[in-house]
């Protein structure tokens, strides 16, 4: 029973990956947040002991297969801003939402890059100027998706 | 508080799973070995991916329902001569192809003429806006395999490269990643034309300033290399530019097949 509310993270998971997957027109495409990066980056926040490095490397794994990419391209990254995340967490976790979505930005930003530069690698050069609609976007919606992620979790008595 | 150690355990721990990563994806990119993992991955996502695709066929569906009576009779008549136009077109086509045969026999080459196909549907088109994947709904079970060549119904649009029990994964010709041997239908040119990452466009570079190229020269697939099978309709040259100085000439053509609206494709079998 106690391990049944944790189910939550992984239905929230599955949440962001429907819409990480939901099929959107070309021109808006570029617009569309890592929702996979900012559910995690939340549940990393409130529950660094429970989901750590290894959560994020099966994430990004099942994230890389739906998407279609090389085996690690989207684990790279997510590693990387949760590891920062869990260096940072209590520092972050006390500031005003405003000042949290700055530090996702960061974050989101981050991963943007390292995907974009094995994409480079693999010969698709990424255009630069879409490059910061994607987490601008997802700095906006980091309000809402901490207010959501933070009540669901306060009902399912997470701690 | 954390300690030291706990910070250095972590640190320990994100360096070998940052390495694992970069490792997979060497192993992804050069070798099949992965493909076994992605397969059960996908397997096991597959009802997700079904949710994914069902506004979409649930609208096609609902438009379907809504549409009126007198369009519906509509549609069925125009369907019908278009039926009869396209049946009487065959006649033609099937004694040509009888026709072609005998002479192939003549000449004593033995050139396959009709392939096998499978049927398939689009699912959802691939989320990475910067390569140009699509998944549809036939896989292993229904006999699609790795490289097999897929067409809709005006000409060549991928090949399989990756294939699970219920789905499959094929890249488009205009994948920048994509190369297709084809050649010039008028002039018997051949060359190899290459992605831009554009659905629009494909590029074939380095052709010698000599050949006998033309704007809307057609170009069909010319089964070098085995992937393809050969005179499959490929595309149609829109734009010549010369390089004077090297002496060379590189083409752009229009991919015939309509890569970013076709629903319904073709996988094409290559008969043993």
């Amino acid at each position: 029973m106690s391990q049944l509310k944790y189910l939550v993270i992984y239905l929230s998971l599955l949440v962001a990956l429907v819409l990480m997957i939901l099929p959107l027109p070309d021109w808006v495409q570029i617009y569309r947040p890592n929702w996979i990066a900012l559910t995690l980056i939340y549940w990393s926040m409130a529950l660094p002991k429970r989901v750590g490095l290894w959560f994020a490397f099966f994430t990004g794994i099942i994230l890389d297969t739906s998407l279609g990419t090389l085996l690690g391209q989207h684990t790279l990254p997510l590693l990387l801003i949760i590891y920062i995340n869990l260096n940072f967490y209590q520092r972050i976790r006390v500031l005003a939402l405003a000042q949290q979505a700055l530090y996702v930005f960061v974050l989101l930003l981050i991963d943007q890059v390292i995907v974009a530069w094995v994409e480079g690698i693999l010969g698709r050069p990424t255009p630069l100027p879409t490059f910061f609609a994607a987490p601008f976007i997802g700095m906006l919606i980091w309000p809402w998706v901490f207010v959501v992620l933070r009540d669901i979790r306060r009902k399912a008595l997470l701690r | 508080m954390k300690t030291i150690i706990e910070v250095r355990g972590a640190t320990l721990q994100a360096l070998f799973l940052i390495g694992l990563c970069i490792a997979m994806m060497v192993v992804d990119h050069r070798f099949q070995h992965l493909e076994i993992v992605r397969t059960n991955i996908s397997l096991a996502l597959s009802p997700l991916r079904y949710l994914v695709s069902l506004p979409a066929t649930g609208g096609n569906w609902l438009s379907d329902w809504f549409t009126s009576h007198t369009e519906l009779l509509k549609e069925n008549e125009a369907l019908k001569s278009e039926g009869r136009i396209l049946s009487a077109r065959l006649q033609k086509l099937e004694i040509l192809a009888e026709e072609n045969a005998r002479l192939r026999n003549l000449l004593g080459s033995s050139r396959k003429i009709a392939d096998d196909v499978i049927v398939a549907e689009l699912l959802s088109v691939d989320q990475n806006p910067y390569s140009q994947l699509i998944e549809i709904n036939k896989g292993s079970s229904d006999g699609v395999e790795m490289g097999h060549a897929v067409i809709d119904d005006f000409g060549i649009m991928g090949q399989v490269i990756h294939v699970n029990p219920q789905s499959a994964t094929i890249i488009l010709i205009s994948d920048p990643e994509h190369a297709i041997p084809v050649q010039f239908i008028r002039s018997g040119t051949r060359s190899v034309a290459f992605g831009r990452g554009s659905t629009r466009q494909l590029e074939l570079r380095y052709l010698p300033a000599t050949a006998d190229i033309m704007v809307d020269d057609e170009l069909v697939t010319s089964g070098l290399g085995g992937r393809f099978p050969p005179d499959y309709p490929v595309a149609r040259v829109t734009a010549i530019s010369e390089d004077k100085v090297r002496g060379f000439v590189s083409v752009l053509a229009e991919p015939k097949a309509r890569l970013d609206s076709s629903r319904e494709v073709l996988v094409i079998k290559p008969r043993q």
